[in-house]
């Protein structure tokens, strides 16, 4: 049996993760620690903080496992910058610098970082860290599993079989031909920020139709069989900087949208025209996905895929493989993304030095553990009053059913990108105006970006339609709302029709369905409204101090419970 | 100075597994890159970590 740290990162989402003797102890984002949303660091904070909840000192580690191989993505990018020589000038000397300062001696930079002998040190190829990071925690002892995401060494999508301790690759595309990049692209045409606005160009495809799928289609081209190509020229991204679209596309499909403009999707034209671009963009995506998925069941057949990598966190992009695919069971797990490589390469590690595969992942609370009591004495320093509570759910319900905002800190923090009851700011799901006040006095998100609800997992089919019991713990797909359910779930219904639900089980999220519960007794309304505990551009809230901080700063926030510690507002 | 050796004595055996990694026959044409970007990487540490030698760094520029 062994103890494996896993780690991601010098790119963005940079987190650890820790295996011991066959089950995962830990797995944390460093932007929770380190407080910067997306944070590029190499995880030391994360993985010492793994380190510390495994109890083991990084001596007694027999394994670290880097997510990606340092090498082969040297080659592909030397490759690339002499076949685009000499149009690349400051793309050249801006990832050489990289590779040759750092990133080349990572993982002897990793082995001197925690004191280890260098041969216990290795990495592992970046989508298999992605396909290990899904399917040896699914519920699946055979699954067909699906990567796909920007580029990693060199492959941007790969089919792979999983068999119960085996991961073998049937198919993959390679660099430059990534749904990740051409989605990318896109998000940034609409003037969000890549690899933080993927999503928000998502939530705008509801709002638009798809009126450019045909210029996309001379970007993103469908073939047979599952296989795509981008046509370079639209793309930034190749020549001069990282990620991007190009003048080509700009010609294709008019102005780019600019960054940080105020939203005007009744009124402005061009903000349509964004709309419909970026359901163009979702359209083309999902056929592409689509049947990559149909290839998969052809090539392994079953009736289980494994979704991971970036382009895995679409949610409504998972709805339809969910409905058309023909797999009558999908899972995501919830840090699909390069944070989820760090869980992958340290289950990877884990299993080549012979330990078992681990159960399937229930609990998303695998990050950092709260301290309620150092938090009651720093809320009381603040000037809050901060009391132990014998029902503190109760409490909660209470505020929350008399409209109130609660901020929710419970137990151990969550892994992925997804507030799932460990880390979530409540609001009742009934009334939109709440939703509208929570937005402008706490979230400040753009005014199209929906919320998404939360609901007892005996609940949500009475709520939702195809709910499913893989993808909705872990809100990785969206679900219908029912007619008949519309009433209680007006500020969770995003104009499509759809959320993105979490359904919640006493073992996933206690508190939380403690309190849904008995909102429940007092309302009648069987879903809250569950938002990350993070104001505008911050990470999740990690600590109990994290925690306290955002209450602090967001004054319409009425109680921040932390464990059984309610924290509130004194009477002014 | 031991933790300073073995950091330079850890860096070589990687960039000798890094040109290893490229002597195959389709990475073979990228070798001279590869090794002049590492000697120029090498000067680049040098230069930085040591201020004493970045005269001469700038002189052979």
């Amino acid at each position: 049996l062994a103890a494996v740290l896993g780690i991601s990162g010098l790119y963005h989402d940079a987190a650890a993760a820790l295996v011991v003797d066959g089950r995962v102890l830990a797995a944390i984002h460093e932007e929770r620690l380190d407080r910067v949303k997306h944070s590029s660091a190499l995880p030391v904070r994360a993985a010492r903080a793994c380190l510390e909840l495994g109890a083991l000192d990084a001596g007694a580690l027999d394994a670290i496992v880097f997510y990606e191989e340092p090498f082969p993505k040297f080659e592909r990018l030397l490759s690339w910058l002499i076949k685009t020589f000499p149009r690349a000038p400051s793309y050249f000397a801006r990832s050489i610098r990289a590779e040759l300062a750092r990133k080349l001696w990572l993982l002897d930079e990793l082995a001197e970082t925690f004191g280890v002998p260098r041969e216990k040190v290795r990495a592992v190829e970046h989508h298999r860290s992605h396909a290990a990071s899904a399917f040896f925690v699914s519920p699946f002892e055979e699954a067909a599993v699906l990567t796909v995401d920007g580029v990693g060494e060199r492959t941007t999508t790969a089919i792979w079989h999983g068999q119960g301790t085996r991961l073998s690759p049937r198919f993959s595309l390679e660099f430059p031909h990534s749904l990740g990049l051409f989605y990318a692209a896109l998000t940034a045409y609409a003037g969000f920020e890549v690899l933080e606005g993927e999503l928000k160009l998502m939530a705008l495809a509801a709002y638009g139709s798809p009126k450019y799928t045909s210029e996309l289609s001379r970007v993103l081209r469908l073939g047979a069989d599952g296989d795509f190509s981008l046509e370079p020229r639209y793309f930034d991204a190749f020549t001069d900087s990282e990620l991007g679209f190009g003048p080509e596309l700009v010609r294709l499909l008019g102005a780019p949208r600019a960054p940080d403009t105020p939203w005007n999707l009744a009124g402005n034209p061009d903000d349509r025209r964004y709309a419909d671009v970026a359901r163009s963009a979702q359209l083309l995506t999902e056929e592409a996905l689509l049947a990559l998925a149909r290839r998969a069941k052809r090539e392994v057949g079953g009736d289980a895929l494994c979704l991971a990598g970036g382009v895995a966190l679409n949610a409504a992009a998972n709805a339809r493989l969910a409905a058309e695919s023909g797999f009558s069971r999908i899972f995501v797990q919830p840090a699909a993304g390069d944070a989820g490589g760090a869980l992958g390469a340290a289950l990877l590690g884990a299993l080549e030095l012979g330990d078992p595969r681990p159960p399937a992942l229930v609990s998303p609370a695998l990050g950092q553990p709260l301290d309620a009591g150092r938090g009651a004495d720093l809320a009381a320093r603040c000037g809050f009053a901060a009391s132990q509570q014998a029902r503190p759910y109760e409490r909660a319900a209470e505020i929350l059913a008399r409209g109130g905002l609660v901020a929710l800190a419970s137990g151990r923090g969550e892994w992925g990108p997804r507030a799932l009851g460990h880390r979530s700011l409540l609001a009742p799901a009934h009334d939109a105006r709440l939703r509208d006040a929570l937005n402008r006095r706490v979230k400040n998100r753009e005014i199209f970006r929906p919320f998404a609800p939360s609901a007892l997992h005996q609940n949500s089919d009475r709520l939702f339609d195809h709910v499913g019991a893989d993808m909705t713990p872990f809100m990785t797909t969206v679900c219908r709302a029912r007619d008949a359910a519309l009433p209680e779930l007006s500020g969770v219904v995003h104009v499509d029709g759809t959320s993105r639900l979490h359904s919640v089980t006493p073992e996933r999220a206690p508190a939380l369905a403690q309190i849904l519960a008995e909102y429940e007794r007092r309302t009648g309304y069987r879903a809250l409204l569950n938002t990350s505990l993070n104001g505008a551009r911050e990470p999740i809230a990690g600590s109990e101090t994290d925690a306290i901080a955002f209450f602090a700063s967001h004054r319409a926030v009425d109680a921040l419970l932390l464990d059984d510690v309610l924290v509130e507002r004194r009477p002014s | 100075v031991s933790g300073v050796l073995g950091k330079i004595l850890r860096r070589t055996k990687s960039s000798l597994a890094l040109i290893r990694y490229f002597l195959t026959p389709d990475r073979f044409f990228m070798v001279p890159l590869v090794v002049v970007l590492l000697l120029a990487g090498a000067l680049f540490a040098a230069g930085t970590g040591l201020s004493h030698v970045a005269p001469f760094v700038y002189t052979l520029f």
